[in-house]
């Protein structure tokens, strides 16, 4: 390779919406590897991968997920604070189509049925997922329309559902929790196959939604509404639409996230699933390098985004931070991580590569 | 800027959520420590207070109260998960049998609604009995004067108000420290032949008083067998969060022999870490719980949880019979802890418990 080669590759990874991402992802991974003893060791058991790098990735599964409806949100100039009650429906509605028994507060007499039968289920897995997934969509669409078509502000527009969601969810599980005993729904969350099955999911949506964005004009139209919607509209783009997409799809998004998330504890927990992740899913984006005020955006930054903000939280657990500092040095290190994005330190990283870049 | 906007917005935001979740948390928690009374103060002061009732005055009734003389005003909480659905229940239920009126105030989760609740019931010439299950632990003095102005009689349950005890009949309540003492010595009866004892504690809600409470009476009684808690983490009540903790602590060691998990969900979550770290819960590690919700009887009868410490939710019986003796004018203790038992998966008739169970 020659020399000018490597100073463009450099210039260009530093110029990359990956790099800072990446740099605080790696920063929290060095650290990590330092203080923890054995952080990075990987066992292989029964021929699946098991180790605290691949607990961050699986946990990160479910924020990840959020991320990708959330950063086309935010690159509209909107935002969704609804997804984590999105969540909690999400899961009911599935649990409830499993297991409608459990509705009332006695436990079921069948009980034992449910317990030594793990294949036993009300509804098929086919028709849980779809259901799911369909009232998540409804969600979504809701949000939408209240945004595009209502014109309220999207804070406002989806505080609503994000208050009344937590309340829907109990309502459909009758304020119950729903435990849930049939093993393929399990598998959403728990499943592995080398890696956690999970986290498959959360890749297989990426690159169907970058698809969907990146190889059609789409992406360039959520741009376009982000950066200038009468712009957008008088060049003939129907933002109405453009906004009602995202929402949509950042409602599916939510939906996936709550089957992840309720599959990884069997358990449909209106009252936490999805607690506050509304917050964690923005950071993820936030990290990821979008802008708040929309325009660009990138997905797989997101993605990785989403992964320092579990790698944060695991951390902490393997440290051993005592439980009521945790919040206060969780937020520290955010704060650590949001400084790289400053533009202070942004331009020191870009004087020190460039000096080096002319070294080389 | 548009840009800086946004994010102070979700800042605000931020922290208004954090304070909903502070105010949230488990069933059995204690309202947060209340920063403010509520700033309702009961317009009309009584005028002329001829004689001053107050604990153990009893009803006009006395001493020859029936539970058909009472009429119960009850002002709850609100519905916020299954083991406040099965405290309400209790007190529904419990009145049919008992043959007395209740009067079923619902708070919604809202103080200005439990206050106007509570004024109402001092307004209703029939109710003489108020029962408060209160959102706040300061702030009740002069409603619950009021209250015995209007010759009616106040119990408190579930949830420990700021007042002083000659105020109102009686707290009915569970004792967290209790329960944490219970754990500990399950844990050691579990673990009496084992040579290392080491604990894993998952933690409520960092500051609620159960999960303080819990804590402390566990770390009281563990010296009595040996036990260690070598880690102890919050998983605020919450199963996902129960499972992530235990997870990263697997990665670190398996040396466990006991996990205490505060609550039932944050248990069920660590039943599931050990499981996929590929030991077996209940055997290769003891688990055990509080509460005693359906779910830990599903676990148990799995035969992947031990031991159950309960959190009684029934606590009508209790109040209930505390009122009418209340109402005969007996003086009855400043707090009488709720009847609460341990259920363990070696129990021979679990399966019958279970079923019999109403939450």
């Amino acid at each position: 390779m020659n020399k000018s080669s490597v100073s463009l590759f450099i210039d260009k990874f530093t110029s990359s919406r990956l790099f800072y991402p990446l740099l605080a992802l790696a920063l929290i991974l060095v650290l990590d590897g330092i203080f923890i003893p054995d952080f990075f060791s990987i066992q292989v058991r029964n021929g699946d991968l098991y180790g605290r790098v691949i607990d961050i990735m699986r946990n990160a599964s479910t924020v990840m997920v959020l991320a990708l409806g959330m950063t086309l949100v935010i690159a509209t100039g909107g935002i969704d604070l609804s997804v984590g009650a999105v969540m909690a429906i999400a899961a009911s509605v599935a649990a409830i189509m499993m297991n409608p028994v459990i509705i009332g507060l006695e436990l079921p007499p069948d009980l034992m049925k449910f317990m030594n039968d793990p294949n036993f289920t009300y509804s098929p897995l086919w028709e849980v997922i779809l259901v799911t997934l369909l009232v998540a969509i409804i969600c979504g669409a809701w949000n939408g329309a209240l945004v595009a078509h209502m014109k309220i502000q999207p804070m406002v527009g989806t505080l609503i559902l994000m208050i009344a969601g937590r309340g829907i969810a109990q309502l459909i599980t009758n304020g119950v929790r729903i435990q849930i005993f049939y093993q393929p729904y399990a598998y959403i969350g728990q499943g592995w196959a080398v890696l956690p099955f999970s986290l498959y999911l959360a890749f297989i949506l990426f690159g169907l939604i970058w698809l969907l964005v990146r190889k059609t004009s789409i992406g360039m139209f959520i741009e376009s509404v982000g950066i200038n919607p009468k712009a957008s509209f008088y060049s003939g783009i129907n933002e109405k639409n453009i906004k009602m997409l995202v929402y949509i799809i950042c409602g599916l998004c939510a939906g996936i996230a709550g089957l992840i998330a309720s599959s990884n504890i069997k358990t449909s927990d209106a009252n936490n699933i999805g607690w506050a992740i509304e917050l964690d899913a923005i950071l993820a984006v936030v990290i990821g390098g979008t802008s708040m005020a929309g325009g660009r955006f990138s997905l797989l930054a997101s993605m990785i985004g989403a992964m320092v903000i579990q790698a944060i939280t695991t951390s902490m657990y393997a440290i051993g931070v005592p439980a009521f500092a945790l919040q206060a040095i969780k937020g520290f290190v955010v704060v650590l991580v949001i400084f790289l994005y400053a533009e202070p330190v942004r331009a020191f990283f870009q004087k020190l590569t460039l000096r080096k870049a002319v070294k080389a | 800027m548009f840009n800086k906007n946004v994010m102070l917005r979700i800042f605000v935001l931020a922290v208004v959520l954090s304070l909903a979740l502070s105010a949230c948390g488990e069933a059995a928690v204690e309202a947060p420590v209340a920063t403010e009374a509520p700033v309702v103060v009961a317009t009309e002061a009584p005028a002329e207070e001829p004689v001053v009732r107050g604990k153990g005055s009893g009803l006009p009734c006395a001493p020859n109260c029936q539970y058909s003389d009472l009429v119960v005003g009850f002002l709850q909480t609100g519905s916020e998960g299954g083991w406040r659905a099965a405290n309400t229940a209790s007190f529904n239920e419990t009145a049919e049998q008992l043959g007395l009126t209740l009067k079923f105030y619902d708070s919604q989760n809202d103080l200005a609604k439990q206050v106007a609740g509570f004024q109402q019931f001092n307004e209703d010439p029939d109710v003489n009995v108020i029962v408060l299950s209160a959102l706040e632990t300061t702030g009740w003095e002069q409603l619950i004067k009021d209250a015995y102005a209007a010759g009616k009689i106040v119990v408190i349950q579930d949830r420990r108000i700021d007042a002083p005890a000659d105020l109102f009949e009686t707290f009915i309540g569970a004792d967290f420290v209790e329960e944490g003492r219970k754990a500990a010595r399950e844990i050691c009866e579990l673990l009496k032949d084992s040579d290392s004892k080491n604990v894993w504690e998952l933690v409520g809600n960092v500051g609620s008083s159960a999960a303080k409470d819990r804590g402390q009476g566990f770390r009281e009684a563990m010296g009595e067998c040996g036990l260690v808690v070598t880690k102890s983490q919050t998983a605020n009540w919450s199963i996902t969060e129960g499972k992530q903790v235990t997870e990263a602590w697997l990665k670190e060691t398996t040396d466990v022999q006991a996990i205490f998990g505060q609550n039932d969900e944050m248990a069920l979550g660590a039943i599931e870490a050990l499981k996929e770290a590929g030991l077996t819960p209940g055997v290769d590690v003891v688990v055990l719980s509080v509460d005693a919700t359906a779910g830990a009887f599903t676990a148990m009868l799995a035969g992947t949880l031990n031991v159950t410490v309960e959190c009684n939710p029934l606590l009508a019986p209790q109040v209930y019979e505390a009122a009418l003796m209340a109402a005969n004018g007996e003086v009855l203790p400043e707090w009488v802890p709720s009847q609460e038992g341990v259920f363990r998966s070696t129990d021979a008739n679990l399966q019958e418990i279970a079923d019999g169970r109403k939450y």
